[in-house]
């Protein structure tokens, strides 16, 4: 990034960001686009008045333009209506901040479809149309990952006596449940990289140990499942599977425990 | 700059302003030589360090194909590297990249394991540009000249923070740059011990033993003879300021501003690098609230790199994508005063507070901790 690539609009909306927040109550609805993983994630959120929006928050984790997007699309569309709101789009934006540097066109200018999102979601619950949440096979029989029997004891571990074993490694335990969340943070006592996979939304654990765990150095990766433990001779990465994304990346460990 | 005007001589002629050229271009070649243990005609002047790499990859590759096609590198190489050895690999070669551990730092013994009959050269950097893990190269080149095996280190990052001696560490190809020592861009180092067996990129009329052909860019060696022979003299004390800035930094860091870590190794590490990492925040963003503030930094974002890539190099030490985006490099130097330090301390704090704030990762109540 060029400083000079950016817009003094741009630089001003990053800089005194209007409209941050969160909304909550009657008539309020949120879209969310975007994925921590590829460095953009926007919560838009609208309360609806009369077919207006009246009110409009957002939240971004992301760069400058992200950032700035977010900010401007919600100063123009407060006190439209959502047919109109509606035809407001990427280009749009882009033409309001006087311009972004074009390699930020499409990955971090998605306030628009932020946006658009919030109004199908409001228009659905007012249809009384809320889609159920997906709840993915948490419960499902765990299948056999590729690579799990030829690197067992080299990296894959099904039983854990002596946690000292993983000291300072970086460790990728898979959600099995309680016995297994416990484990890992028992296991931060040890080193400091725990990364539990899990394919749930949230922890997948009671409210003492979610919230243990969030307190912890455990890092979780939700919505995710291992395909394949990769390596010469030992465990050198995992390729995760985001479900949310439909995404594959390797991410790099030394030990895989699967408590069976 | 005496050596674009009045002292023209091409070192290559046999008049008068010639030999002073050549006289000039050996005394430096000299210079730079002392600087890293090596004799004066094992230096061999490019036009920089990504230069430098090519030919040692590429050059003694292609020159030792008959004994094999096995090249070895890490995970944590410089992209000129990497890049150089994806093309190896399109014209034939085979290429093992070595994983590194959670601080970004080899294992010989991994190492050791991946070596096969076929294998021709290993090319493992002094220290990581971006994390600033410093490598066990003694090591390496110990195990590589048992083995008989070519050793390259790329020593661009590590040149002038670390005494490097090409004989003590047994490196057989180095590579060396200006510019990261205060001197001129545009030139560089490669050094060849002598015996290497090395084709040559550039083929022309002879120069630098027939490894690079091409009039010497006099001036630029001129300059970067004079940043080494600065470089020599300051670089003890300048490296135990630079390490007490460096502890400040990560230390304040570390405990003044919750969920921050650090990337790289805790000890062995360079004495100008500070890299660290946020949780729910993304590096660019970081980057651009700073520099409103006067101070300039870098990021292994991907929202900061011409391919919207996240750093190799952060991943390889096992980081997620969203942890690669949330980095923040420091790099101190010659001009980095305690003052600045304090800086960064005055105004992180509230930019990472006020970003974590926009931001729909971070939760207040998991900063309990």
């Amino acid at each position: 990034m060029k400083s000079t690539q950016y817009s003094e609009k741009v630089l001003d909306h990053f800089r005194n960001p209007r409209n941050v927040g969160t909304l909550e109550g009657e008539n309020v609805a949120w879209g969310e686009v975007g994925n921590p993983v590829c460095g953009d994630l926007m919560k838009m959120y609208i309360k609806v008045d009369n077919e207006k929006i009246a009110d409009i928050k957002f939240q971004t984790f992301g760069c400058g333009s992200a950032i700035a997007t977010s900010s401007m699309i919600t100063e123009m569309v407060k006190g439209k209506t959502l047919d109109e709101a509606l035809k407001v789009n990427r280009q749009d934006v882009a033409d309001a901040l006087e311009g972004l540097p074009p390699i930020k066109m499409h990955c971090s200018n998605l306030a628009a479809d932020a946006l658009h999102e919030a109004i199908k979601n409001y228009r659905n619950q007012t249809k009384g149309k809320v889609p159920l949440p997906v709840v993915r096979g948490a419960k499902a029989p765990a299948k056999e990952i590729i690579g799990e029997k030829e690197f067992l004891k080299k990296g894959v571990y099904y039983t854990v006596d002596d946690l000292s074993l993983f000291k300072d490694k970086r460790v990728m335990m898979l959600d099995r449940g309680k016995k297994s969340l416990e484990i890992a943070l028992e296991l931060t006592k040890h080193t400091g990289r725990v990364i539990v996979v899990t394919p749930s939304k949230t922890i997948p654990a009671d409210a003492e140990l979610a919230t243990k765990l969030r307190q912890s150095d455990v890092k979780v990766i939700y919505e995710s499942e291992p395909l394949e433990i990769r390596g010469s001779e030992e465990v050198e990465k995992v390729l995760v599977h985001d479900l949310n994304e439909d995404e594959e990346y390797e991410l790099f460990v030394d030990a895989v425990i699967i408590v069976k | 700059m005496p050596y674009l005007k009045e002292r023209f001589g091409n070192p290559s002629s046999l008049h008068g302003e010639g030999d002073e050229a050549t006289k000039v271009l050996e005394e430096c070649r000299g210079t730079i030589a002392g600087f890293i243990n090596a004799e004066p005609d094992e230096i061999i002047f490019t036009s920089g360090a990504t230069e430098s790499n090519n030919t040692a990859l590429i050059g003694h590759a292609s020159r030792n194909k008959d004994k094999g096609d096995h090249i070895i590198i890490s995970e944590v190489e410089h992209i000129s590297i990497h890049n150089i050895v994806k093309y190896l690999e399109k014209n034939g070669f085979k290429v093992s990249r070595l994983p590194v551990d959670q601080y970004g730092k080899i294992n010989v013994q991994k190492l050791a394991s991946r070596i096969t009959p076929q294998t021709v050269l290993i090319s493992i950097g002094y220290a990581s540009n971006e994390i600033g893990t410093i490598q066990p190269i003694a090591e390496v080149g110990a195990l590589a000249r048992e083995k008989g095996i070519a050793f390259h280190s790329d020593a661009v990052a590590a040149e002038g923070l670390i005494p490097l001696d090409v004989k003590r560490d047994q490196v057989d190809l180095l590579t060396l740059s200006s510019n990261d020592i205060y001197g001129p861009k545009g030139i560089g180092v490669l050094y060849v011990r002598k015996g290497m067996k090395v084709n040559p990129l550039i083929i022309g009329g002879g120069q630098e033993r027939g490894l690079r052909s091409g009039t010497e860019n006099v001036a630029g060696i001129v300059g970067m003879s004079k940043a080494v022979e600065i470089m020599r003299t300051e670089m003890t004390e300048e490296v135990k300021r630079l390490a007490g800035y460096r502890d400040k930094l990560i230390k304040n860091i570390l405990a003044r501003i919750p969920k921050s870590h650090l990337n790289g190794h805790p000890t062995e590490r360079l004495a100008n690098n500070a890299h660290v990492r946020f949780e729910a925040i993304e590096g660019e963003s970081l980057i651009l609230a700073l520099r409103d503030e006067g101070v300039s930094a870098a990021t292994g974002s991907a929202c900061s790199s011409k391919t919207l890539e996240p750093s190799h190099t952060l991943i390889s030490t096992g980081l997620l994508h969203e942890e690669a985006h949330g980095s923040l490099e420091f790099t101190l130097g010659r001009f980095t005063t305690e003052a600045d330090v304090d800086r960064v301390m005055e105004v992180l704090p509230p930019i990472v507070e006020r970003l974590r704030r926009l931001s729909p990762l971070y939760k207040a109540e998991e900063v309990t901790t």
